[in-house]
C-alpha cells in the first residue's frame, strides 16, 4: 500500500481554517517563528513539543497502515515520511548501518538549531507507532541533511560520549557495533 | 840555528824598545785610515714610503706624500752584529786579517829566513797594542768609496818601519760592497755602555778589550782560516730585519754557479761515454748472475750425418743443432744431477710416492654402495653410531595416529640418537571460515529492536 497524499489538507477559506484529513485543525506558521519559540524555552519543553508532533504523525501512519508492527522498512519510510512531509518537516530517509537504524531529514525548513526538535518528532513517532521508547541521537549534519541514530538509552549515552570526544560519526557506529559484537 | 837566534834576539830587542816607549795616542787620521772598512756611524735614513694611490687628485697628493712610517732610529733596533761592531776595537782590522789569496799563495814550506805564516805571540801582542791605541779614538765616518788599498801596519804607529817584511803587508780589499757598508756605531754619543756592562757581568768571561780575549779570537780566526769554513753562529732571538754578518776580509761567500755550465754538464756525457749508452743512473744496481751449474755443454759440429738421414736434413751451418727425433721425445739424460736445492724436495716427493704406493695394502676394502650396510663389518670408529644403519627396528604403535619406531642402538655406541617423529595426521580442515549473513530485517520493527539493543550490554 502506497502513501496517497490526495486531499490530505483542506483549506476552508470561508472559515479561515486548515484541516488535515483524519486530523484536527492545523495552523500554518512561519518556521523561523517556531524556531524562535523553541529557542525561548528549555529542552524539555521542546522535546515534549516535538514528541507530541511525532505522536500525531505515528498515529496517522498507524491509521493508514493498520498493523504497523508488520510493516516493512520501505512502507514505514513511505508512510511516516509522507505524514512528516505533510507537516512540513522535510523528506525522511532511512539508513541501515549493520544493526543500527539511522533516520535522516533532507530539505528541512528548520535551521540546524531545529535539529533537536526534529529528533524529538522522531522519538514521538517511534513511540507512537511501534511502542518503543527510543532516543534519536544526532550523529551529524551535512548541509541540509541531518542524521539521527535510533538507539536505546544505553547506546545513546555511549554515542553522546564518543561524539563529545571528537570521534567521527562513522567511527561511532563502528565502535557501537564492535561493542555489541564483543558483548555477545 | 844561528839565524833563529838572531831573529829571536831582534824580536826581544823590539819588544823591549816598545815597552820602554811611552804610549801615545794615534791621530784621528791615522785611526781613520786604519779602519778603512768602517761604515758611517749611521745608516742613511730610510726613504719615506709614499702610499698615495695613482688615482687621487693632485690636491691630495701633498698630503699623501707625507711619510707614513718614520724610519726607526738606529738605537731602537740595532742590526744583527752591532754588538760585535759596537766595540771600538772591532773597527780596527783584525790582527790576522790576511786575505785568502795571501794564504793560498803562501809558501807551504817556508824557508828559515821567512817567519812562519802564523803570527807569533809577539806579533799578536803588537797588534793588541795598536788596537788599544786605535780604540781610544772614535773613527770618523767615511764616505762609501773605493776602499781598496795596500798599507803597512807600521803606518798605524806613525813611525818608519824598521823592517818591512812580506807578512807585515796586508791587503785591504773588501770583497763586496755589503762588507764595506756594514753598519757600525762609532760615535761616542751613541755608545751603549749597558751592553758592555752586561757583557762584563758574565762570570768567567773576560772583557772584549782584554788581550786574552784578542788572543782567543785570533786563535779562532786562525782555525777558521785553516779549515776554510765559515763558522755557523746561531743568531740571537731578535725580530725584525737583521743585517748580515760581515765576513772577514778576503773571505767571501761562494758565488752562484753558472746555470749554463750546469746545463751543459747535465747534457754532456760523463767520462766521455756516448750519449746513446745508458748512464749509471739508468742502469741501476747491477746484479751479477751466478754461473750455470751442471755439466759443461758445448756445441759441436756434426762430423758425419747419420746413415738414415739424407744430406738435405742435416744441419746447414756448423753450429746448428738438429731437434731430437721422435724416439727421443720425453727422454732426458739420466746422468744429469739435480741441483743441490732440489735434492730435499725430490727426496720428500719419493717418500710421498712410496707412502701412496703402500696405502692400498693397509687400507680397508672399499665399501660398495650396493652392499647392505648391515652386512658391513662392525668397526667402532667413534662414539657415535650411524643412525642410518639400525640393526633391529620394531614398530610399537600405541595409537592409530602416532607411530613410534624403536631402534636398537649398536653395542658399541655410547650415545644413540633418539628419534622423535611427528604423528601422522589425517586430512582434516585446518581453517574455518565463518560466514556471517548480513541482517536482513523483514520488518521495520526488527531493525528497530536491533538498533535499540546496540550498546545496551
Amino acid at each position: 500500500m502506497t502513501f496517497d497524499p490526495s486531499y490530505a489538507l483542506e483549506f476552508d477559506f470561508g472559515r479561515g481554517q486548515v484541516r488535515m484529513v483524519n486530523a484536527g485543525e492545523r495552523v500554518v506558521i512561519p518556521s523561523d517563528a517556531l524556531l524562535a519559540l523553541c529557542h525561548g524555552t528549555n529542552d524539555d519543553v521542546v522535546r515534549d513539543f516535538g514528541r507530541r508532533l511525532g505522536t500525531e504523525a505515528g498515529r496517522r501512519m498507524n491509521d493508514r497502515l493498520g498493523e504497523a508492527w508488520q510493516a516493512s522498512l520501505e512502507t514505514v519510510v513511505e508512510h511516516l515520511g509522507g505524514e512528516l512531509a505533510l507537516m512540513g518537516f522535510g523528506s525522511l530517509g532511512l539508513e541501515r548501518w549493520g544493526h543500527a537504524l539511522v533516520l535522516s531529514f533532507r530539505h528541512s525548513p528548520l535551521a540546524p538549531s531545529g535539529d533537536f526538535l526534529l529528533g524529538a518528532v522522531l522519538e514521538g513517532a517511534m513511540q507512537r507507532s511501534f511502542g518503543r521508547d527510543v532516543v534519536a541521537a544526532k550523529l551529524m549534519r551535512d548541509g541540509d541533511q541531518v542524521r539521527f541514530l535510533i538507539a536505546g538509552y544505553d547506546g545513546a549515552n555511549k554515542v553522546f560520549g564518543w561524539l563529545s570526544e571528537g570521534v567521527s560519526w562513522g567511527d561511532v557506529l563502528s565502535r557501537l557495533a564492535g561493542a555489541d559484537r564483543g558483548a555477545s | 840555528m844561528s839565524q833563529e837566534i838572531a831573529l829571536l834576539e831582534k824580536l826581544l830587542a823590539r819588544v823591549q824598545r816598545n815597552a820602554a816607549r811611552p804610549r801615545a795616542v794615534l791621530p784621528a787620521q791615522s785611526a781613520a785610515a786604519a779602519s778603512p772598512a768602517a761604515p758611517p756611524p749611521f745608516a742613511p735614513p730610510i726613504e719615506a714610503t709614499s702610499v698615495a694611490p695613482a688615482g687621487l687628485d693632485d690636491d691630495l697628493a701633498p698630503l699623501d706624500s707625507s711619510p707614513v712610517f718614520e724610519s726607526s732610529p738606529p738605537e731602537a733596533a740595532p742590526p744583527y752584529g752591532a754588538g760585535f761592531d759596537s766595540s771600538p776595537e772591532a773597527s780596527a782590522p783584525a790582527p790576522l786579517d790576511h786575505s785568502v789569496e795571501d794564504l793560498l799563495l803562501a809558501d807551504p814550506f817556508p824557508s828559515s829566513s821567512i817567519p812562519p805564516a802564523h803570527p807569533s805571540l809577539t806579533d799578536m801582542l803588537d797588534e793588541d797594542e795598536r788596537n788599544l791605541l786605535v780604540s781610544a779614538t772614535s773613527p770618523p765616518p767615511i764616505a762609501s768609496e773605493d776602499i781598496s788599498a795596500v798599507m803597512s801596519r807600521s803606518d798605524l804607529a806613525q813611525e818608519a818601519p824598521e823592517e818591512l817584511l812580506e807578512e807585515d803587508i796586508i791587503e785591504m780589499s773588501p770583497t763586496s760592497e755589503a762588507e764595506a757598508t756594514v753598519p757600525s756605531r762609532h760615535d761616542l754619543a751613541d755608545l751603549n755602555f749597558d751592553d758592555e756592562d752586561q757583557d762584563s757581568d758574565l762570570p768567567g768571561e773576560p772583557p772584549a778589550s782584554s788581550p786574552r780575549h784578542k788572543v782567543a779570537r785570533a786563535a779562532e780566526h786562525l782555525e777558521i782560516e785553516e779549515d776554510r769554513e765559515v763558522p755557523l753562529k746561531t743568531p740571537p732571538p731578535e725580530s725584525g730585519r737583521q743585517a748580515a754578518v760581515a765576513l772577514p776580509p778576503g773571505v767571501h761567500a761562494p758565488l752562484a754557479p753558472d746555470i749554463e755550465d750546469l746545463l751543459e754538464a747535465d747534457i754532456s756525457p760523463i767520462g766521455g761515454v756516448s750519449a746513446r749508452l745508458p748512464t749509471a743512473e739508468q742502469l741501476g744496481q747491477t746484479i751479477e748472475l751466478e754461473e750455470a751449474r751442471g755439466p759443461h755443454l758445448e756445441l759441436e759440429s756434426a762430423l758425419a750425418a747419420p746413415p738414415g738421414r739424407s744430406p738435405i736434413d742435416g744441419p746447414h751451418e756448423e753450429f746448428e743443432v738438429a731437434l731430437p727425433q721422435r724416439e727421443f721425445g720425453g727422454g732426458y739424460q739420466a746422468d744429469l744431477m739435480p741441483p743441490p736445492e732440489a735434492r730435499q724436495d725430490l727426496e720428500a716427493h719419493r717418500q710421498r710416492m712410496n707412502a701412496e704406493a703402500r696405502a692400498p695394502e693397509d687400507a680397508p676394502a672399499p665399501e660398495s654402495l650396493a652392499q647392505d650396510p648391515s652386512q658391513l663389518p662392525d668397526e667402532p670408529t667413534s662414539g657415535f653410531a650411524s643412525v642410518s644403519a639400525p640393526s633391529n627396528v620394531t614398530t610399537d604403535s600405541y595409537s592409530e595416529s602416532v607411530s613410534t619406531v624403536t631402534v636398537d642402538a649398536p653395542q658399541n655406541a655410547e650415545f644413540a640418537p633418539e628419534l622423535l617423529l611427528r604423528p601422522e595426521l589425517n586430512p582434516s580442515p585446518v581453517a574455518k571460515y565463518i560466514r556471517i549473513d548480513p541482517l536482513r530485517p523483514h520488518t521495520f520493527l526488527e531493525l528497530l529492536d536491533a538498533s535499540l539493543s546496540l550498546g545496551s550490554n
